[in-house]
């Protein structure tokens, strides 16, 4: 493939990801037209040819209008097909409905296969995503999916940000303890578990700590922070129990719902998201967040994947 | 068994024949309604003898569709009753979640009723007048005159401003009027040599591209002061081309990819009505019944119109000249058309035939039947806005080349004219057509309309159009037309005996050709 066949799509809304990717790659975005009318009902048009092109498109699909989002994922992917594309990645960092895996009841749809099924009848060929809400959710898939993780740009952003050496890893939940015990295990550090009784979804039970958190700075790590009312209370029993101070850092700070305001109000030090989600006009209401960017290691799974190179060199190395 | 049949529920006049027997049969329907539009969830339930079941519908926190059924649907066969209104995307995004959890629940059968099916019709290529992506704020008074043409530029709804001078654009569209006469003025002046054409795949280094988000994304199809063709005659092409030149705006078709995702999701079938693409059926690799909401319609004409027997079938548009036909054929009327006559523009004719080196622009409209003369006829009942009045001045001779034109063709007058229209977004077609008959001598003007959309400021203009009654079908809900319009100037027909009577059919594997037939 020539060099300059990569061909980058971003939707019109949220695009301050894909312009970071496009910095980083030296690429610029594709000039389309995505159009709403009054109901929703989007139109897209691609400028430029993508004839025999690899696009990627990439997006960032945040709360609120989760919906419309994927529409309009789908219309470009579907566009970008008919168009011709030689292959269509689609990059979606966090991929929605991911939590909707299983028949958690009886007649409950498992949306996150319908999604897979979505992007494949749309035309994609190609899924990446990162930390995956359950890793299973590429098995959804007829098409190769690439679950990047964003550990390590957070391994990186606590050795720059955190006095690591007195610092313990906490999974706020079981469903979480690998991947904190991973975080852990790459950072040599101890980690400790909050188990909780979670009786409906978003919303918090009774919690217990298991393990020793004295004088310690606790780093919660999720893997998606919803109304942060989890984080909140966590900070909670964590300072009940002698922590010296909390910080959490989650990959999708999804932040809907009135997390603001938990947030502001607990005594978490500070929230770290990684940029899969949109949230910059949060931070201006939240001094405690702060952001991570993993637009590079999109950018060199973009180059990467073009070039027919390995991915798994992502997953050690730090970015 | 969780929901009940309700042998007490009196039977429709209307020739089911639901016997005790029948309902057995019936037991296994079961019927979802989607948050769009319970009203005629309800009333179709009715028809069909059964009571919804339950669903719960709701939104995560995150803004995800929730959704758990309530009932259970093992074996059945499940229709799932969504229109294709409101927020668009969420109550499509709801019937497929819908859609694959009745699959995924073991239902036999799993049938989408799209009363309005979203994504239908193909919006807004920037010549189209229909569908135009617009938000315009209401405003005191309308002109309904055909010139020009509807706004197309829209765009993202926040950045019209800006965003006018970036998309496509024509002369004669609406805010490029003035440009336009620059363009013809330096044609013949030849003063600013400029290069009219810019690469695919090269941004155009417009300053007023490079400073919004939204960038365009066409990079074609300049408009404007930029683009400015160099010699009259050799470039009158080029001022041609440069319209319709660089890589083709190309719009994709949704069409499609909301048939495959109907289908990827578990849909087994598909029942909708009075589609706007009689190909649209064709997208689907499994059945889908249109129902035609016709038969209501004549129905309609035949009891409340009085004197129907006089009136003449319209349509707005040639794309509806056929659905009009129909009525007016089964009714025995006669039938006009509104034909936009574009040919008078200079982008749309062949370069010769609208430029020639003189600087004169010849043009001849060649009304068929009658043409009306927009300038005296507009300046007369309401006047437009200052700016835009020059425009229909009449005396300058380069002005009027470019307006286009509207005509009637057929005879209204001291008739009772009635449009026939399957879609009605912006309301722009209608309520220039109404303007257009009523100046042409038609005594009433009726509007007959299946879907209403009306988006943006759609009711105000048509509260101030001279549509005399507005007839709608309630495949989308229509309480805030009929609160905003009063009463005495909207009917409302009811589709839900269509619906009902069609699932009934469906279910028991009856045809469904007789609806297309019978008055309902």
């Amino acid at each position: 493939m020539a060099n300059n066949s990569i061909k980058l799509l971003a939707p019109d809304v949220h695009r301050g990801l894909a312009e970071l990717v496009s910095k980083r790659l030296g690429l610029p975005l594709t000039d389309s037209t995505l159009k709403r009318d009054p109901t929703g009902e989007v139109s897209f048009s691609i400028g430029q040819s993508v004839r025999d092109q690899d696009i990627f498109i990439i997006t960032q699909i945040g709360s609120g209008i989760v919906n419309d989002r994927v529409l309009e994922l789908l219309i470009m992917i579907n566009a970008s097909k008919t168009a011709s594309a030689r292959r269509i990645t689609a990059i979606i960092p966090n991929f929605p409905y991911a939590r909707q895996d299983r028949k958690d009841k009886s007649r409950a749809p498992i949306t996150a296969k319908l999604m897979a099924d979505m992007l494949t009848t749309a035309g994609c060929d190609h899924v990446v995503t990162m930390d995956l809400h359950a890793s299973q959710i590429q098995g959804f898939f007829d098409v190769p999916v690439d679950n990047l993780y964003a550990e390590p740009s957070v391994v990186r952003y606590i050795k720059e940000n955190v006095n690591f050496q007195d610092a313990i890893i906490i999974s706020p939940d079981a469903g979480g303890a690998k991947r904190a015990a991973g975080l852990a295990d790459r950072l040599d550090l101890n980690f400790a578990l909050i188990h909780k009784e979670r009786a409906r979804a978003n919303e918090v039970s009774r919690m217990v700590l298991v393990g020793d958190v004295t004088d310690k700075i606790c780093i919660i790590v999720d893997d998606m922070a919803d109304t942060c009312g989890t984080l909140a209370k966590a900070a909670d029993i964590l300072l009940e129990n002698r922590a010296r101070s909390v910080i959490a850092i989650v990959t999708h700070g999804v932040l809907s719902g009135n997390a603001i305001q938990n947030i502001n109000g607990s005594k978490l030090d500070k929230v770290v998201c990684t940029n899969t989600v949109p949230f910059e006009e949060k931070m201006k209401s939240c001094p405690k967040l702060d952001v991570i960017d993993i637009s590079g290691v999109l950018a060199e799974s973009i180059r990467r994947l073009h070039n027919g190179e390995s991915i798994s060199y992502l997953f050690k190395h730090q970015w | 068994m969780s929901f009940k049949v309700d042998l007490e529920y009196p039977f429709k006049r209307y020739h089911c024949k639901t016997q005790p027997t029948k309902s057995i049969v019936m037991s296994s329907i079961v019927i979802f309604g989607g948050e769009s539009h319970p009203e005629l969830v309800k009333k179709i339930c009715e028809n069909v003898n059964i009571h919804p079941s339950q669903v719960t519908l709701g939104k995560f926190s995150n803004g995800e569709t929730s959704i758990s059924v309530g009932d259970s649907v093992r074996e059945k066969d499940v229709y799932v009753i969504q229109s294709g209104c409101g927020q668009v995307n969420d109550t499509f995004m709801q019937l497929l979640i819908l859609i694959s959890a009745c699959k995924s629940a073991s239902a036999s059968r799993v049938t989408a009723v799209m009363p309005y099916f979203c994504y239908s019709r193909q919006p807004d290529t920037p010549y189209t007048v229909k569908g135009a992506p617009l938000i315009s704020k209401p405003r005191e008074t309308y002109t309904f005159e055909s010139n020009p043409g509807t706004p197309i530029n829209g765009g993202s709804s926040t950045k019209s401003n800006s965003s006018s001078s970036m998309t496509t654009q024509r002369p004669g569209a609406d805010s490029s009027f003035k440009s336009l006469n620059t363009t013809i003025r330096n044609t013949i002046d030849l003063q600013q040599p400029q290069p009219s054409r810019v690469q695919p795949g090269v941004r155009p280094v417009l300053p007023t591209l490079n400073n919004t988000m939204s960038l365009s994304r066409i990079p074609i199809i300049p408009g404007g002061k930029v683009q400015t063709p160099r010699t009259s005659n050799a470039d009158a092409g080029e001022l041609f081309n440069s319209q319709n030149a660089g890589y083709k705006l190309w719009v994709v078709q949704a069409g499609t990819l909301i048939a495959n995702l109907l289908t990827a999701s578990g849909a087994d079938h598909v029942i909708t009505m009075d589609l706007h693409d009689p190909q649209f059926p064709g997208f689907f690799n499994i059945p889908v019944d249109n129902l035609y909401c016709q038969p209501i319609q004549m129905n309609y004409i035949q009891h409340h119109i009085p004197d129907y027997q006089d009136a003449v079938i319209i349509s707005p548009d040639a794309g509806g000249a056929k659905r009009a036909t129909a009525i007016a054929d089964a009714l025995e009327l006669s039938f006009a058309l509104i034909h936009k006559e574009r040919r008078s523009q200079l982008l749309k004719g062949p370069p010769d035939a609208t430029l020639t080196s003189g600087g004169a622009l010849p043009v001849s409209p060649k009304p068929l039947v009658a043409t009306l003369n927009f300038p005296r006829n507009i300046n007369a009942s309401s006047p437009p806005k200052p700016q835009i009045s020059h425009r229909h001045g009449g005396d300058d001779v380069n002005q009027s080349k470019y307006i286009q034109t509207t005509m009637v063709v057929g005879d209204v007058r001291n008739k009772v004219c009635i449009i026939v229209d399957d879609l009605v977004d912006t309301s722009y077609t209608i309520t220039r057509a109404a303007k257009l008959l009523k100046d042409q001598g038609a005594t009433k003007v009726y509007a007959l309309i299946t879907h209403g959309i009306f988006s943006g400021d759609a009711l105000n203009r048509i509260n101030q159009s001279s549509i005399d009654k507005l007839i709608i079908s309630n495949t989308i809900p229509q309480d805030k037309t009929v609160q905003f319009l009063g009463k005495d100037r909207v009917d409302v027909i009811d589709v839900s005996r269509v619906f009902g009577e069609a699932i009934r059919r469906i279910h028991n594997g009856e045809s469904i050709s007789m609806l297309f037939e019978h008055g309902w």
